[in-house]
């Protein structure tokens, strides 16, 4: 019985993991395990739009965190973060999220969630496919 | 023939395995980039930075609000450190120097480095010393105002966290701009190299290594 759910949960996990969403896929999305003091972390992954369209990614948002897609530029040595309020990804094309390059910015953690193994539900909006809902791993990134 | 050839082979690998341990790459001393600074260190005490003499220093700037880059910093400067043996890392002190004293207290920052390395030494100190060392190392660093979170925003999405009302009206995500350079600083306080996360950590760890035996 306990191995028939632990299946269970798996090939859910396993569902929310790899999310389609009429023209729009999601692929290898995790959120980084932060510092237990850290108030804010980052979440990265692919977003492929498959269909023939251009699609725009207009909001962002969580139950567990407050969640803003940005992006670090580097100009000269120097990081700087900005703040992507919407960005279309063209028919065919993914908008991959990356350290140092576009990512989830994740802030004002609910502490009892951002554990290691646990899942964040995400919900992205986008202009044409709607809302898609995704569970995205916390995942210790940089061993 | 056989073994002719293997032992041509077997020999040619031997000496290139000592070419490769032997090489040793040019690190002039880099002037004019870095410099004596008092701060204080992420146990509260104040130090000189030539408190660190007779240790290679490897320093990065950051701040702990910071949710892409400096993780991703501190995660490689993990790996980095981990490429040394532990007598090696004796001779090594990984600095992190905040751009944003007033929210990384030493104790924040103590916690917050601990989650990469224990050893790992967060250094703070008033505006002015940050910005000193700043400018020691020619980096820069802004406070992006215009992208700080204002706390209506965050009660907005998660209203449940805030039950005390002053103590969610000084809550606020302030974000910075910083340099991303990674400085490697011989046993005497010279900076010798700057590098990035985009150097190989074999190479970076070569040249850390090559200054403990200097």
């Amino acid at each position: 019985m306990k191995n028939l759910s632990s299946s269970l949960l798996f090939f859910v996990a396993m569902l929310f993991s790899v999310c389609s969403h009429a023209d729009i896929e999601t692929k290898e999305f995790r959120i980084i395990l932060a510092p237990a003091v850290a108030k804010s972390t980052a979440g990265y992954g692919v977003i492929k739009n498959v269909g023939a369209e251009a699609d725009t990614l207009i909001d962002i948002s969580s139950d567990a965190a407050m969640v803003m897609l940005h992006k670090t530029e580097i100009n000269s040595g120097m990081a700087k973060m900005i703040h992507m309020p919407n960005i279309t990804i063209e028919a065919g094309s993914e908008l991959v999220l990356e350290p140092m390059s576009y990512h989830l910015m994740l802030s004002n953690l609910s502490e009892d969630i951002f554990k290691h193994g646990k899942y964040i539900r995400i919900i992205f909006k986008f202009e044409k496919a709607g809302i898609i809902k995704i569970d995205i791993p916390v995942k210790a990134a940089w061993d | 023939m056989l073994n002719k050839i293997l032992t041509i082979l077997l020999i040619t690998l031997l000496s290139n395995v000592n070419i490769a341990k032997s090489k040793v790459v040019n690190l002039p001393i880099l002037s004019g980039v870095g410099g004596e600074f008092t701060a204080v260190d992420s146990n509260g005490n104040t130090i000189e930075f030539n408190s660190y003499a007779g240790n290679v220093v490897v320093l990065a700037f950051g701040y702990t609000s910071c949710a892409d880059i400096c993780p991703f910093t501190l995660g490689y400067l993990k790996q980095l450190y981990n490429k040394l043996s532990s007598e090696e890392q004796q001779k090594v002190r990984m600095l992190f120097v905040t751009v944003d004293p007033e929210y990384d207290t030493p104790e924040h920052l103590k916690a917050f480095l601990g989650h990469f390395n224990e050893d790992f030494i967060g250094i703070s100190g008033s505006k002015e010393q940050t910005d000193y060392i700043v400018s020691l190392y020619q980096a820069e660093y802004n406070q992006l105002s215009a992208l700080g979170i204002p706390t209506e925003n965050i009660r907005r999405v998660q209203p449940k966290l805030f039950e005390d009302e002053s103590e969610a009206e000084e809550d606020t995500a302030t974000l910075f701009s910083h340099s991303v350079s990674i400085y490697l600083v011989d046993k005497d306080g010279f900076t010798r190299s700057v590098e990035y996360t985009g150097t190989p950590k074999d190479e970076f760890s070569a040249k850390i290594k090559q200054l403990i035996n200097e």
